[in-house]
């Protein structure tokens, strides 16, 4: 009986990793089989180039969902990340190596006050971040560069510390594999997407934060009798969500080579999308780093292939958005299956 | 046996006032080292109170705690985990996406440099539990996962991880099965061997017999007895619960009360009622004109029984007649137009709004009464909310007053106004008494004894003997998902109740 | 022991906290009139009346929405697409009343898929809501691409944005009459004593044999409809039906000044009165603040930190 327990237990957690994954690769073979040009190295490059910094932004987004909250202002935190770096560099003229660091600062401490309006103003975290996405993005207009100082507006940024993000590495000819097949490039924001991956995964799952962050999640209350700092830790996780934000803004700013006030509008649903695809639970607790980062890429696949098909934009949205409720849809399912399985293993034993 | 070894909590001259209501009074308890202390009391007796000055959840009005000699201070839980007194109580405190190995740790996994956990050795650590006090447990296994009875043990797990030296659980048995309340119990005596000192709350008499060395009865705020498990009986013991004046009185004053049975037409006609995996064959009439109470344990299933007669959940096999036509209710709805009315087990969750006026509250069952087409007649509603409130005398006297804001007796008597303003033929109360005051009990009896006097039936499920034996024209047992006997309550007494809820043994 | 003696800060937020929202329009109204005149002049006044309507009326209707714990994204697209309805019905030569129709049920569809998603499959609000913004903007931008399509010499259905009586816009005595009808449902009608009871206990409503999941799918309709008459103004406001229409944030508008106005995000208590001074609040704001040439970057950190301190004062009350 233990045995049937763990295995489905088991089961049960990898299921919705595992779900994902192979509708990813159906995805994938539908859209090589139908759409004309998606299995060439380009559309490769696309995805990692478009769609890594929405990865970063959805695996930030998880925290937040995580610990039972949501914050809607990761795209007014990357467009006020993105106006100081344009500010400290055709402005303030600062080196990019001290831009990099400042940057992430401020998208941690923007993260940080919301998660202070949560814990300590005991408001919503829905209503908390959507006061702060209208604050964020006015304190982006208001430091906004292009409105100091006009005659900046058609400035590139030049700094190497900066543009430098959007390099991209021929890993195919270094492995002589581009001999064989045409290998796409990888951009430098993928492999940054992939140490952002690998480093809040470990964090989530070996540290004793990441312990917390589920048990806080997952039973706030059993945790703060477990004598966790649960506020302390809610904090720390808006304050995660901000930082990737910040890192996006980066990739997204080196990519244009400027910064406009309304840099990444309306990617917070994005990120909420892909983290719910991704298997992140809104009731808190459940979820981790893989599905939100596969899920940006999935929503990514579907846009590029349905885009080379010749399906308008416009559908798209419509397609993305049924994702989302079968993902939501799906997510649902397994929980009342669980429970299920639970009142019938209790009942059982009578 | 009785002083098994030094003691290891004392608490001294506990009081607690909320008030006027004395909640505690003046009360001395101590748990020695490798004993397992019964604490008994019906509802109200003051253990709750006792148990949360002792995990610190509440602050005591007078008195003192000394744990192994050392006062402690009182009112911080963390300082109380902190020396070794950890309670497991009656809902889960675990995180149920995490493993065992993970929630028996919760917030204090062993860490190496940079905070990451050493999986290693809380393993070594966990297993080392594990075989010490002879417990087994798969560490990897989500805990939502787990039964209940494996989710209880690793709440034991996480007091021993924590060192505890007395634990205290609140009705540790409440939703298990009899294999599992074995296994519960063959833990305890390995923790009690090790010297762990136990506090075990329970109602049921026979867990007590089984596993308790000694008892401390509590009854109105105050320990009335203590005794060593083997100088006393059970009915030495329910008398001492109950209180023997008291005992005798409300069994008299019941008894000129009470009403033979079968006075009236039958009016709910259950025959082998089952659900698959609930309860199964459950036979038994309700007629006009009487007080029918199902008692039995925690987890017999009788609240489940009662909801499928109200058509809030579904019965599988058997039939039901209500007035003698079959019927079979499949929403609230359908039980509501069958004449039935239900008042819950749980007032916050399922019954009030607190935060709407008492007025709507009382309301909330009959609005289409209320309504002149498709209107709302708000004067309708506050004309017979005053009605209401003063047929009930809810206290205060203010239909505009915010439920929440009202006395847990105060509350149920709008919650039972509810279903009264629609002249229910059949009223079902799930625990109608749970944590509700002498003073309110007692209105609520009356006015449900008003209600049979009036021709209708009525059926209360209630763990509170002393309710059952007060109110009952019959009594029905079950255990287990059945039920196992139907009697006059002029023609029992409380002890052979009490064998029979516990499933017949001793 | 010094539990029962309130300190004098809780004292005061008691008393005020109830009444932040009335004294705090109280206040600005004050301020913007003593800093600039025009400020209370008819005109500028009718002019707020005008400018809140569109906003005003999706407020209302989504008020019972958020009382009942959810919420609506969707409204956005949902005001676009039932613009394109009836400049559509209008093209094919339809009648006014049929036109109007058309709109309206544009939001009738939308708010039901949403509310019997929500209600009988129990997901999350949010997303379903979210999902459904995605999937309405998307329909509207293949309805109508992304061109704007001109309304001209359609006096009949003009007036509706446009036209005026006795000295006010025909679009504020449709908001009045919304803002009146649905005052009256949530006092007057079992559903608005429902609604509350839903969002306080969905259990112990049920239990007292109410019909939860009709009325939930009831009150997302309600929402839909006010936005796709929000829609129907807009178009012929400005004469024209444009997919793009209530682009992103508007939605966001629109439940802060419901959240404003005291309706608790998490369901229970709400009141329609008060979420129109919760638009009127964000309407004088916005207007003031445009008079007195606050420039756009103000505006908004000043909305996003008012909003903060209000529901502050409301934590601390609850």
């Amino acid at each position: 009986m233990a045995s049937f327990f763990r295995i489905s237990a088991i089961v049960n957690m990898r299921s919705a990793s595992a779900a994902l994954a192979l509708f990813f690769a159906a995805t994938i073979v539908f859209f090589c089989v139908s759409a004309p040009r998606f299995a060439t190295a380009s559309t490769v490059e696309n995805l990692m180039s478009g769609f890594s910094f929405v990865a970063i932004l959805a695996m930030g987004q998880a925290f937040p969902i995580l610990v039972r909250g949501i914050d809607l202002s990761i795209g007014a935190i990357v467009g006020l990340v993105g106006m100081i770096v344009f500010d400290l560099s055709l402005i303030g003229q600062l080196p990019g190596y001290l831009i990099l660091p400042l940057a992430l600062l401020a998208g941690a401490l923007a993260g940080a006050v919301n998660g202070v309006l949560v814990v300590h103003l005991r408001l919503q975290p829905f209503i908390a971040t959507l006061a702060t996405l209208a604050a964020y993005r006015g304190l982006t207009y208001a430091i906004s560069g292009r409105q100091l100082v006009p005659g900046l507006t058609t400035t590139p940024i030049r700094d190497p510390w900066l543009t430098g993000i959007e390099t991209y590495f021929d890993v195919g000819g270094w492995l002589g594999l581009s001999r064989l097949v045409n290998m796409p490039w990888v951009p430098l924001s993928f492999v940054i997407m992939l140490a952002v991956f690998v480093v809040l995964q470990v964090l989530l799952t070996s540290t004793r934060f990441g312990r917390d962050i589920y048990a806080t999640g997952g039973n706030h209350e059993a945790a703060r009798l477990a004598g966790i700092r649960v506020n302390n830790v809610i904090i720390a996780a808006y304050a995660l969500a901000g930082l990737c934000a910040a890192i996006a803004a980066l990739i997204m700013v080196a990519r244009f080579t400027t910064a406009t006030e309304a840099l990444g509008a309306g990617m917070e649903l994005t990120a909420i999308a892909a983290a719910v695809i991704g298997g992140v639970s809104l009731a808190g607790g459940v979820g981790a780093m893989f599905g939100p980062a596969l899920g940006a890429f999935l929503l990514g696949a579907i846009l590029i292939g349905l885009t080379l098909q010749g399906v308008p934009q416009f559908v798209q949205q419509i397609i993305t958005g049924a994702i989302l409720l079968a993902a939501v849809g799906y997510d649902r399912l397994l929980s009342v299956r669980r429970q299920r399985r639970l009142t019938a293993a209790s009942t059982a034993a009578t | 046996m009785t002083a098994a070894g030094p003691p290891l909590l004392r608490g001294t001259g506990l009081a607690k006032t909320y008030g006027n209501l004395v909640a505690l009074d003046d009360t001395d308890f101590v748990v020695n080292a490798g004993e397992v202390r019964a604490l008994i009391g019906s509802n109200g007796a003051g253990k709750s109170t006792l148990i949360k000055i002792l995990t610190g959840a509440v602050t005591p009005t007078r008195g003192s705690v000394e744990i192994s000699g050392e006062i402690a201070p009182l009112g911080d839980p963390s300082e109380m985990i902190r020396r070794g007194v950890a309670c497991i109580y009656q809902h889960s405190n675990l995180a149920p996406a995490m493993s065992a190995l993970d929630n028996i740790y919760l917030g204090r996994q062993p860490t190496r440099r940079f905070g990451f956990v050493d999986t290693r050795r809380q393993r070594l650590q966990a297993e080392e539990l594990l075989a010490h006090h002879g417990i087994d447990i798969d560490l990897d296994a989500r805990v939502g996962t787990l039964s209940t009875v494996k989710q209880k043990e690793v709440e034991i797990l996480k007091a021993l991880a924590l060192e505890a030296r007395v634990i205290l659980m609140d009705e540790p048995t409440g939703w298990l099965a009899g294999a599992d309340v074995v296994r519960l119990h063959n833990t305890i005596r390995t923790l009690k061997a090790r010297g762990v000192g136990i506090v075990y709350i329970s109602h049921v008499l026979d867990e007590i017999f089984a596993v308790c060395d000694t008892v401390t009865i509590m009854r109105d705020g105050r320990v009335v007895a203590e005794s060593a498990v083997a100088d006393i009986d059970r009915p030495r013991v329910v008398h001492l619960m109950v209180g023997e004046k008291l005992a005798r009185e409300s069994a008299d004053a019941a008894l000129k009360q009470r009403r033979p049975r079968g006075t009236g037409a039958v009016r709910l006609s259950a025959r082998g009622l089952g659900k698959s995996g609930v309860f199964a064959d459950v036979s038994f009439d309700l007629h006009a004109g009487e007080i029918f109470c199902l008692t039995g344990l925690i987890g017999s299933r009788r609240t489940e029984l009662v909801r499928t007669l109200f058509g809030s959940d579904r019965f599988d096999t058997g039939t039901l007649e209500i007035d003698g036509r079959a019927v079979a209710p499949r929403t609230p709805l359908d039980g509501m137009s069958l004449g039935i009315g239900f008042v819950p087990e749980d007032r916050h969750r399922e019954g009030l709004m607190l935060d709407m006026n008492v007025t709507e509250n009382l309301a909330m069952a009959t609005l289409e009464r209320h309504c002149r087409g498709p209107l709302l007649s708000r004067s309708g509603m506050v004309r017979a909310g005053r009605r209401a409130i003063d047929d009930l005398s809810v206290q205060p006297r203010d239909g505009s007053k915010m439920v929440r804001l009202l006395s847990g007796g105060n509350q149920q008597k709008v919650l039972v106004g509810k279903w009264l303003s629609r002249g229910p033929r059949i009223l079902i109360l799930d625990e109608p008494t749970v944590g509700v005051d002498v003073g309110a009990k007692a209105e609520i009896y009356a006015i449900l004894r008003r209600e049979r006097e009036q021709g209708a039936a009525i059926l209360i499920v209630s763990s509170d003997l002393e309710e059952v034996m007060t109110v009952a024209d019959r009594i029905g047992v079950m255990v287990s998902g059945r039920l196992v006997a139907v009697h006059d309550a002029g023609s029992v007494g409380m002890a052979d109740i009490v064998r029979e809820i516990g499933g017949g043994s001793a | 022991m010094s539990a029962r003696s309130l300190s004098m800060p809780a004292a005061l937020s008691a008393h005020v906290a109830p009444n932040a929202l009335p004294i705090a329009v109280a206040v600005i109204i004050a301020i913007f009139a003593l800093t600039e005149p025009a400020f209370l002049s008819t005109d500028n006044l009718v002019g707020i009346a005008r400018q809140v309507a569109i906003i005003g009326i999706m407020a209302v209707c989504m008020t019972f929405v958020i009382m009942t714990g959810g919420v609506d994204l969707s409204v956005g697209p949902v005001l676009a697409l039932a613009g394109l309805a009836a400049f559509y019905s209008l093209d094919a030569g339809f009648s006014l009343p049929v036109v109007i129709l058309a709109g309206l049920s544009v939001g009738a569809v939308v708010g039901l898929a949403n509310g019997m998603i929500v209600a009988f499959l129990q997901l999350p609000p949010i997303i379903v809501t979210l999902a459904m913004l995605s999937m309405v903007r998307g329909t509207a931008l293949i309805v109508g691409g992304p061109e704007q399509h001109l309304i001209r010499n359609e006096p009949a259905y003009s007036f509706i944005g446009t036209g005026s009586m006795f000295g006010l816009p025909v679009s504020v005595y449709i908001f009045a009459a919304v803002a009146v009808i649905m005052i009256l449902v949530q006092w007057r009608t079992p559903l608005g004593l429902l609604v509350a009871a839903i969002g306080d206990n969905e259990r112990a409503a049920r239990l007292s044999g109410h019909r939860t999941r009709f009325t939930k799918t009831l009150v997302y309709v309600i929402c839909g409809l006010g936005a796709a008459l929000a829609g129907i103004i807009q178009s012929s406001q400005v004469h024209t039906a444009l997919a793009t229409y209530g682009p992103f944030g508007t939605e966001l508008d629109v439940i802060a000044a419901v959240v404003l106005g005291g309706t608790s995000i998490m369901g229970g208590n709400g009141s329609i009165a008060r979420t129109l001074l919760g638009v009127f609040f964000l309407g004088i704001l916005n207007n003031g603040m445009n008079i007195l040439n606050v420039p756009i970057d103000i505006q908004l950190i000043a909305k996003g930190a008012i909003i903060v301190a209000a529901l502050a004062i409301a934590a601390r009350r609850g």
